[in-house]
């Protein structure tokens, strides 16, 4: 089988590559079992100082695979949780991560982008948060967004849904990076990824470990209540009959 | 100031329910909106009712500013209307929090001290690019301690920091910088449109998927933690009475010349800037 999720590792540098080009690398239960298996990985290899974190193919990921768990409430509850245990497992990776935005981030898939310790994008990328559109609630990934951009602007992003360009994800801080164009990217990113990778791994290890801390990001009960919580909305009649309409089911 | 004191409608709050969005409008425009007791009372009343009723809320001032913040020249001579106007900004900022509609303000002109704090209670805020936004109530032997909270959660707490502890006001674009806005427009009718616009888009959206994001919302950025919201007023509260807040307000009622005047300053929008500098000169 091939892998939905790729890693390559060149020096003291990986790339986490999604690999579900044909559905913009949305999150289906075996990609997000993918990258569990990829980030275990990556959680042994001290010797590697940065991971990018990136989509194949025009999109970084259009969110959750909600289409295939429509009708089966456990098999949300399963979806929802195993995305909840993946931001917490690579927020305590011990690299820092860069989200390497190259086209889509949506619900979900911005709330991994959101995640990594670092963002860079390019100025046409649409990110966002449209769960409430769809009768979602967007729970899981909050307490990440509250993290990067603080909670004023958070509950504003959430609350509005819709998505915004790369260019107004640089303004409200969602991402740290954008450049003009998407062929800019590639080099802007590698360029990011040399200088911190020349970083005492030590140091690096132990400055992300503190800012986890300070921030409550290894507060895992609240990520795992958001999964709860988000599963609960997607098991109501509302919300389903919503997402059938929106998605064609 | 929970409801026992102030029966009669004050006349300064004015609220209707258009389709499914409230509008609530503080009407004391010849005060620039300055709030009385019995205002906040009533303002508690409304978003507590409309809260629940309504898709969305909008809150906004009528006249010139959107609120000049506290009626001082109640406070000259009985110092139990302080501690009434501080319980009451506490208990609206709450119950913004605890509607369960999203709440969007439109703060054009003026929004100053107590003005300020309402700002920090929405889950939308706009204003206008010229607008006069901050606490300049040090100075007046004030904390504006009871405001922390929510500001530091809206803007983060550096940018709280300053805020408070620094009288200096700071325009809408500003605002918008640090986070206490979300964005400022040219004009107050734009502002106004625009919020309108803003809640008419929040209340279109599925409601039970609004509401259930808001009420996360509060649980995990602290909004529910109604022991620091009562820490923060009992700050505030702890400084009235006291001979430094006496004597700095009897310098201001007698630097007015008139007696008691209306809040922290002159009743012109335009002279704003250059009052504020002569009454709160930088530290």
């Amino acid at each position: 089988m091939t892998p939905l999720a790729s890693l390559d590792i060149a020096g003291r540098i990986a790339t986490l590559t999604f690999q579900r080009e044909e559905a913009r690398n949305a999150l289906s239960l075996e990609l997000l079992r993918h990258l569990h298996a990829q980030v275990d990985v990556l959680a042994t290899r001290l010797d590697v100082t940065v991971c990018v974190m990136t989509g194949a193919g025009k999109a970084f990921c259009a969110g959750m695979d909600l289409k295939a768990v429509l009708d089966d409430a456990d098999a949300a509850h399963t979806l929802l949780h195993t995305l909840a245990e993946l931001t917490l497992k690579i927020r305590a990776l011990p690299m820092v991560t860069l989200a390497k935005v190259n086209g889509a981030a949506i619900g979900g898939g911005c709330g991994l982008a959101c995640v990594c310790d670092i963002a860079i994008t390019h100025a046409q990328s649409k990110m966002g948060y449209p769960e409430v559109d769809l009768g979602v609630c967007p729970a899981v990934v909050a307490p990440w967004l509250v993290r990067k951009i603080g909670a004023g602007r958070a509950r504003r992003v959430l609350l509005s849904g819709g998505l915004m360009t790369g260019q107004q994800a640089l303004d409200i801080g969602l991402v740290d990076h954008c450049v003009a164009t998407a062929p800019e990217l590639d080099a802007a990113a590698m360029t990011i990824a040399q200088r911190l990778s020349q970083g005492g791994p030590q140091a690096l290890r132990a400055t992300k470990a503190l800012l986890n801390q300070i921030d409550g990001s290894m507060d895992g009960a609240t990520v795992r209540r958001g999964a709860d919580l988000s599963a609960q909305i997607v098991a109501t009649h509302e919300t389903r009959a919503m997402l059938r309409a929106k998605l064609g089911n | 100031m929970q409801g026992q004191e102030h029966d009669q409608p004050c006349g300064f709050i004015q609220s209707i329910l258009r389709a499914n969005i409230a509008i609530v409008t503080i009407a004391r425009p010849e005060k620039r909106n300055a709030l009385t007791p019995a205002m906040l009372d009533e303002l508690l009343s409304e978003v507590r009712r409309l809260g629940t009723v309504a898709g969305a809320m909008v809150l906004s001032g009528e006249g010139e500013s959107f609120c000049a913040g506290f009626d001082l020249s109640l406070c000259k001579d009985d110092g139990t209307v302080m501690r009434a106007l501080l319980s009451g900004l506490s208990h609206c900022i709450r119950a913004m929090r605890e509607a369960a509609c999203p709440v969007v303000v439109s703060a054009h002109g003026a929004a100053i001290a107590g003005g300020c704090a309402i700002l920090g209670g929405a889950d939308v805020v706009l204003t206008t690019d010229q607008a006069l936004i901050g606490y300049p109530v040090l100075k007046l032997g004030i904390s504006p301690a009871v405001s922390a909270p929510t500001l530091a959660l809206a803007t983060g707490y550096g940018a709280a920091r300053a805020r408070l502890l620094h009288t200096q006001l700071i325009s809408g674009i500003d605002a918008v910088r640090i986070g206490l806005a979300s964005e400022s427009l040219p004009t107050r009718d734009a502002c106004e449109a625009r919020a309108i616009e803003v809640a008419n888009a929040l209340a279109a959206k599925p409601r039970h998927a609004v509401e259930a994001t808001k009420r996360w919302m509060n649980q995990i950025d602290g909004s529910n933690d109604q022991s620091l919201m009562d820490q923060a007023l009992a700050v505030s509260l702890g400084l009235v009475g006291k001979a430094e807040e006496r004597e700095l307000l009897a310098q201001v009622w007698a630097a007015a010349g008139k007696g008691p005047g209306v809040g922290p300053g002159p009743s012109s929008r335009q002279a704003w800037p250059e009052t504020t500098a002569h009454r709160y000169p930088e530290p």
